[in-house]
Formats: structure tokens, C-alpha cells, sequence
């Protein structure tokens, strides 16, 4: 009861502040809409997502969450399985994939600590299933005491278990998850490149465009198969720019990466932005077009699809 | 030629070992958050706390603020040590932990006349997770000693917290005659 009161009021908050015409304001608004509507349901959900067909597949979940799969180990990144992030901002699609779902997942990877990147509840639901979690420096403090094992990566260090090696690489974002915190949580983000039997996978989580952090990427991992990254919010970019690549240049990252495959996430399922539904796609689309990459390149996944890009 | 021979040889003789002995590596030590009391925490530990004070069948408004000196969390991450002073991070107090607290509280007027507009309240209390590790919900429940003007009590209370426990509802009573007060208030407490 208390937590629907206080719903309601963040509500009224939002109005407030879209009267006022700011772009917060209708980040808010359009929130509080979202809040009373039905997510959209995900057609054709898959509910056996491992593959033995693949050596390399990957399901978009949504938002930051996907399901990567190299050979026997599954990778989960930036689980969110849960109806909202920090309680007010409902998603708009439901998860491409149900928790029950789920395999048994290697690792699981926290890019940062944002609400829509680190769902303490979504972990909560899986962590039966989980092997062990990864994330970046002093990240430790906001995962509870789960059934797996926490594993915290300061930048360029590597974790390696069962022949699969996790390194922390650098990304420009921030750490905070309440934003008090960002005075001392100033290491806790990261992207992550994920290695296993000659396969090699980056991870962006949420990145503005860093072309020194990602050409020293390229050059420990000349070989990226497959990178992940997002693409939004483009909008406000005055206010989002210094912390978050819009299409334009998650394609440039992709090129700096040296990658063969991009799968882009990060858009089109909770509010984050001023950004219209299905704007990131369009502008990600022409931005193909104007740089000349192909379809073949850029793999646009609807949330719940998912791709095997190396067959066995 | 003997060259061309050996040095792929060596090469694998090398490589063939190294392959194999790679192995499973120490997750690195993690890092304690070094959460400190930083002007901009300071700052919001200023925000009151508005509550309603009833005592003889009539109410009084107020304000409280609160600090924990101490807490012991048994819901942090098992790597992480389990101690916390003043400043602690919301699902660390709310995954599950005890506190002893202080917290002063100002009354617009007085409880009856000749008694002070201040009332002091120390005790113990408890967090226990409600939903998502109390990330989302937590609960809590504890008691104190309340001292106000020249009486002295004891207030057991109870409450909800949302928001990463930036929000809250606590109600509190004391039983003790002469201080026989209920309190209700609407908790902001921001780390």
C-alpha cells in the first residue's frame, strides 16, 4: 500500500513537472502514462533458448538484458525481468524471456548500477540458476546476499572459470545508483569483452561515445565477433550525450571495436528519454544507410528474438 | 632447416602446456564502497521527517531528524564488511540489518504545559526485506527510550519503507504512564 501511495504521488510530481515544459518533465509524464498501461505482449516468446544448434546465439531480452550463448556457456547481461525500474518507470514490452525460461546461466554480467541495468529483483528471481555475477569495481555493495557467488572486475582485469574469461573494459558512463552515492561510486561501470573457445563478444552495457576506450579495446581484442551496444537515449542530447552513444555513434563504436557483428539494445522498453517509440530505429536505420553498413552487420532484434550468428 | 624445425616445436611444446594449465582464477578482493559523510549527505540529513504526535486526545505536529551511529547489516554481500556508521546505503539497511538510532524530534507546542518542545529518542531498531531484498519494500520494527522534558519512557515501533527507504511510514507508541504518546510519521531519510 505505502509503495502504490508513493506511486501515485511521483505521478502527480511528473504532471507537475511537465506543466512546466522541461524535458525531465516529459520523461516523467510519459513515465506515468506508461505506468497505467499494459506492457506489449512479446509474440512467439521462446521458452528453450539454448541452443545446440549454435556456437554463437543471442536473445534479446530487452533493454540491456540479453542472452548470449557460446558453445555450452550462457551469459546473461543486465537482467531486468521485473515489471518496473525503481518502482515508478514501468516497461512498455514485457520480457523477451521469462526467468522460468531460463537455463542454467554461467555468468551473469552488471554493466552498471542504474535501476535499468541493475534490477535487485530480477536477480533475486534467477539466482538459483546463476553460476556467478560480475560486476565492476565496488559494485559489491548493491548486490545482496544472493545465492551466487559476486565477483567485482576493476577495469582491464580478468576473470576467467571454466575456460570462460570475463575481462572489465572500459566504458565512459557513471556509477551511481541514487546519486548521493556518485561522490564514491566512481568506478562502478564497465563494458566487458567475453572470450570462450575462440569467440569473442563485447559487452557495452551504457556508453557515451569513447573512441580512446574503445580503439584500447580493439587493440587487447583485435577479434570481436559480436558486439553489443546500445543506442539510446538520443534525446535531450545535450543532457544525455556525455553519457550515452546515440545511433550514429554506437555505429562508429561499433567500426572503432573492429567487430563483425552489432546487436544494438538499450531502447524502445522503459522510458529513459525524450525519445518517440520506434525514433532510435528510424534514426539507427538511416545512420546504416549514410555509413554504409548492412543488415548483415547491424543485426536489429526484436525483444524476444533471438539469433545464432556462428552455427555449430 | 634444424631451425624451422625446433622453433614450431618449441613454439607448441610452449603454447600446448600454457593452453592447458590455464585455469580457473581468485575473483579479485572487492572494493568496500567507502560511502563517507560528505557535505551533499550532510546536507540532506537536514531534510525533517513531518509527523503527528498525539498524546491526551490531542495532536500535535512536529518534526524529527534521525542518524545511526551504528549499524550491523546481515543482508550486505558476504564479501563486504557488515559494519556501518552514519552514512549507510539504502539496500544495506533494508536487505536486512539492526541499528541503534537517535533521533530528535521538535513539536509545534508543547505535550503539556511546563514540558519541553523536544523530544529525544534512542534505541534499537530492525530491517527486514519485504520485496526484491528491500529494494522495493522493507519493513521495520524496534524500540527506544524516549525522554521528553523531565519524563522519561519507553516507545516501541514499527514501519514501512519504500524508495530505497527515501520514503517511509513509522508509527510509534509508548506505553509509559505521564508519556503516553503516539506517534506517527511520514519518514524521509535519505542514506
Amino acid at each position: 500500500m505505502p509503495s502504490r501511495a508513493l506511486h501515485q504521488a511521483f505521478l502527480l510530481l511528473a504532471l507537475g513537472a511537465a506543466a512546466a515544459g522541461c524535458s525531465v518533465g516529459t520523461v516523467l509524464q510519459r513515465n506515468g502514462s506508461a505506468f497505467f498501461s499494459t506492457p506489449a505482449p512479446v509474440p512467439h516468446r521462446i521458452d528453450k533458448p539454448f541452443r545446440a544448434d549454435a556456437r554463437l546465439a543471442v536473445l534479446w531480452i530487452g533493454h540491456a538484458s540479453t542472452l548470449l550463448q557460446i558453445d555450452d556457456k550462457v551469459i546473461l547481461t543486465d537482467p531486468v525481468f521485473t515489471e518496473t525500474i525503481g518502482q515508478f518507470s514501468r516497461r512498455q514490452v514485457e520480457p523477451g524471456l521469462l526467468p522460468g525460461a531460463l537455463p542454467h546461466v554461467d555468468a551473469v554480467l552488471i554493466s552498471h548500477m542504474h535501476f535499468d541495468h541493475l534490477s535487485i529483483g530480477s536477480l533475486e528471481m534467477i539466482q538459483h540458476k546463476v553460476g556467478f555475477l560480475v560486476v565492476p569495481q565496488k559494485g559489491t555493495v548493491n548486490i545482496p546476499d544472493l545465492a551466487f557467488e559476486t565477483v567485482e572486475l576493476p577495469t582491464w582485469t580478468t576473470f576467467e572459470r571454466g575456460g570462460l574469461r570475463i575481462t572489465a573494459v572500459p566504458v565512459q558512463h557513471n556509477g551511481f545508483r541514487w546519486g548521493i552515492d556518485g561522490e564514491w561510486m566512481d568506478t562502478s561501470f564497465t563494458g566487458y569483452v567475453i572470450e570462450y573457445h575462440g569467440i569473442t563478444v563485447y559487452f557495452g552495457g551504457d556508453t557515451a561515445y569513447a573512441p580512446d576506450k574503445f580503439a584500447a579495446t580493439r587493440a587487447r581484442f583485435p577479434a570481436i565477433d559480436l558486439a553489443i551496444l546500445p543506442i539510446s537515449p538520443i534525446n535531450p542530447r545535450s543532457l544525455v550525450k556525455s553519457t550515452h552513444v546515440d545511433p550514429h555513434e554506437a555505429l562508429l563504436a561499433f567500426k572503432l571495436l573492429g567487430a563483425r557483428w552489432m546487436v544494438p539494445i538499450h531502447y524502445d522498453t522503459f522510458v529513459n528519454a525524450t525519445d518517440a517509440p520506434g525514433e532510435v530505429l528510424r534514426v539507427l536505420q538511416g545512420e546504416m544507410a549514410a555509413q554504409g553498413l548492412t543488415g548483415e552487420q547491424v543485426r536489429v532484434l526484436g525483444i524476444g528474438e533471438q539469433q545464432v550468428l556462428v552455427p555449430r | 632447416m634444424r631451425a624451422l624445425v625446433v622453433v614450431p616445436l618449441l613454439a607448441a611444446a610452449l603454447a600446448g602446456p600454457a593452453r592447458a594449465l590455464a585455469a580457473d582464477t581468485p575473483a579479485p578482493p572487492p572494493t568496500e564502497p567507502g560511502a563517507n559523510a560528505t557535505a551533499l549527505w550532510a546536507a540532506l540529513q537536514l531534510i525533517p521527517s513531518p509527523e503527528v504526535v498525539v498524546w491526551n486526545g490531542a495532536a500535535r505536529f512536529g518534526a524529527r531528524w534521525q542518524v545511526t551511529p551504528l549499524l550491523y547489516s546481515f543482508g550486505i554481500n558476504r564479501k563486504l564488511s557488515r559494519w556501518r556508521g552514519f552514512v549507510v546505503e539504502p539496500i544495506v539497511r533494508h536487505s536486512g540489518s539492526s541499528e541503534l538510532h537517535l533521533s530528535p524530534e521538535i513539536l509545534a507546542g508543547t505535550l503539556a504545559a511546563g514540558t519541553e518542545r523536544w523530544i529525544l529518542r534512542s534505541g534499537l531498531r530492525s530491517y527486514f526485506p519485504l520485496l526484491y531484498r528491500g529494494d522495493y519494500l522493507s519493513g521495520s520494527a524496534g524500540g527506544s527510550l524516549v525522554h521528553a522534558g523531565d519524563r522519561n519512557g519507553v516507545a516501541f515501533d514499527g514501519g514501512l519503507h519504500t524508495l530505497g527507504g527515501f520514503f517511509g511510514l513509522r508509527a510509534s507508541y509508548c506505553p509509559t504512564p505521564g508519556l503516553r504518546i503516539t506517534t506517527v510519521a511520514l519518514e524521509i531519510r535519505i542514506f
